[in-house]
């Protein structure tokens, strides 16, 4: 019983001799072989669980990133946000310049911004004052018509009431200038006529609207009738926007009728407005505002503008480099007929002799 | 032992093979249990010594193939672990809970000894670390989840000891 024990000891020394002889043959083995053996293990009879780590591996990286995606995810929603904005913005800069190029002289174009204290929801601090030839009682415009009125003027900064400050009136008249009427901001509400055009007619608070008084009593206005300021009492231009007919509103008055209008501008989309100059009152800027899509082919055109400078600078640049390219290729050939007739060419890099007057030494 | 247990015990074996190339990567820990030397320490006091060696050496030969940086050096530690877990079982454990814990404790730290010199890519104070912090850290681990198979296998696992 010993011998066979002692025989099968022996066949385990042998394995394991056999095994770490080999293991430390793999570890002493160079690079090259050792990476060609692996890959061949890695193919053959390693492939299963090569296979289960590298999905492990995967999953494991998935989890990892996966809140780095939801961030990237967040921060790309916010900047489409933003760029929702700036699309918005440019679209108002644009339009603003559109009317710039339609009316060409007499507006001085100002930033608008809102107060956010008491008092100030009807009132809009302008960034231009008498520097830039601002004076009180000018018009304050939007692309889509009449904003306000400045009040006051300080050196660099004016201050302007809106439409719906109480105390705003223009003189109006319906967009064939057969109706006129005083336009104030409609102070009270529920009222007929409100709820007469619709609820969708007169959504959110009755307050932002206006109202057209003294309108004679012969002179009925249909709902969707343009409104626009009829240039006189010496402040507003003939020709602004001021709003729709929304419909009549049951007065007291029983000569004249009053009508309710949705503005063609809303105070609180106000951020880039126009001061228009005294000269202007005499002028009438009828057809000049933007009602639906009117504006859109003037902004088409400023961008074709834009576009049309670009291919110019392009078409230049192209020129130029053609004129370069030319005098290089004469110089060149002017060089090599000077090297056929054995003449050396003339180093035009090199200085030219004589010593230069040190102007920075004293005497 | 019958080839049931054989049967078993390689079906036990080939899964613990599995959960060390599934979990490990997914976990990635600094310090991991260490599912091969449990699969190996159950089988080898099971088997002779000389094939528990055999066993060690193909296994580390498998790892080895997904580490070829330190192609060998598996190999070599599990061949000598395999054995000696084999050797000593049959000369001194018997079957009690406690020392189950202890021999794959011990088991691992072993291994990771023999690893860090052979591979001989660390710095002497990243090997002092290595062995005396993250190493014991990683045997606590591999001898509680030595343990938990050993209680979930239990009647899977009972055989003729060699």
């Amino acid at each position: 019983m010993a011998r066979p024990a002692r025989a099968s000891s022996r066949v385990d020394a042998a394995l394991l001799v056999a095994c770490t002889l080999l293991a430390l043959l793999a570890i002493v083995l160079p690079t090259p072989t050792r990476d060609a053996i692996a890959g061949v293990l890695q193919r053959t009879f390693a492939a299963p669980v090569f296979a289960l780590q590298l999905r492990s591996e995967r999953a494991r990286t998935a989890l990892a990133e996966r809140e780095q995606v939801a961030a990237r995810v967040d921060s790309l929603a916010l900047r489409v946000v933003q760029l929702g904005q700036l699309e918005a913005e440019n679209l108002r800069l644009r339009q603003l310049l559109a009317l710039g190029h339609r009316v060409q002289r007499g507006f001085v174009p100002a930033e608008g911004l809102h107060g956010q204290g008491i008092g100030e929801s009807h009132a809009l601090l302008l960034t231009v004052g008498a520097k830039a030839g601002v004076v009180p009682r000018s018009a304050v415009v939007a692309p889509q018509g009449v904003v306000g009125l400045v009040t006051s003027v300080g050196n660099t900064t004016s201050q302007a009431i809106l439409w719906s400050h109480p105390d705003f009136r223009v003189s109006a008249m319906s967009a064939d200038g057969a109706t006129f009427g005083i336009v104030t901001p409609h102070l009270s509400g529920n009222d007929e006529a409100c709820r007469g055009a619709g609820e969708a007619a007169c959504a959110g608070p009755e307050r932002m609207l206006l109202e057209m008084r003294g309108v004679a009593f012969r002179d009925p206005l249909k709902p969707g009738t343009l409104i626009a300021s009829s240039g006189l009492g010496g402040v507003f231009p003939r020709g602004i926007l001021i709003g729709t007919v929304i419909g009549e509103l049951k007065t007291t008055e029983q000569w004249s009728r009053t009508y309710l209008l949705r503005p063609s501008v809303r105070p609180q989309d106000v951020s880039n407005v126009m001061v228009l100059s005294p000269v202007l009152v005499t002028d009438n800027l009828a057809g000049m505002w933007d009602t639906a899509g009117a504006g859109a082919a003037v902004v088409a055109r400023v961008v074709a503008a834009g576009d049309s400078l670009a291919r110019r600078a392009t078409a230049d640049s192209a020129a130029r480099q053609r004129v370069i390219d030319s005098t290089a290729a004469a110089r060149l050939a002017a060089d090599s007929v000077a090297a056929a007739a054995g003449v050396a060419p003339r180093d035009t890099t090199r200085v030219a002799p004589g010593v230069r007057r040190d102007t920075a030494r004293r005497p | 032992m019958s080839w049931q247990k054989v049967a078993r015990t390689a079906l036990l074996f080939a899964f613990l093979v599995a959960l060390h190339f599934t979990v490990r990567p997914l976990l990635s820990w600094r310090s991991q249990p260490d599912f091969l030397i449990v699969a190996i320490l159950l089988a080898a006091v099971r088997v002779r010594p000389g094939v528990a060696a055999l066993l060690g050496f193909g296994t580390g030969l498998l790892a080895d193939a997904l580490a070829p940086a330190t192609f060998g050096v598996t190999a070599f530690a599990l061949s000598v672990i395999g054995f000696t877990a084999s050797w000593l079982k049959a000369v001194f454990f018997s079957d009690n809970v406690a020392l189950h814990a202890f021999f794959f404790f011990v088991g691992k730290w072993a291994f990771d000894v023999l690893f860090i010199l052979l591979e001989r890519q660390r710095t002497f104070l990243e090997m002092a670390a290595q062995v005396a912090l993250w190493s014991p850290l990683s045997a606590a681990q591999t001898a509680l989840v030595g343990l938990v198979v050993l209680m979930l296998f239990r009647g899977m696992l009972e055989a003729n000891q060699t």
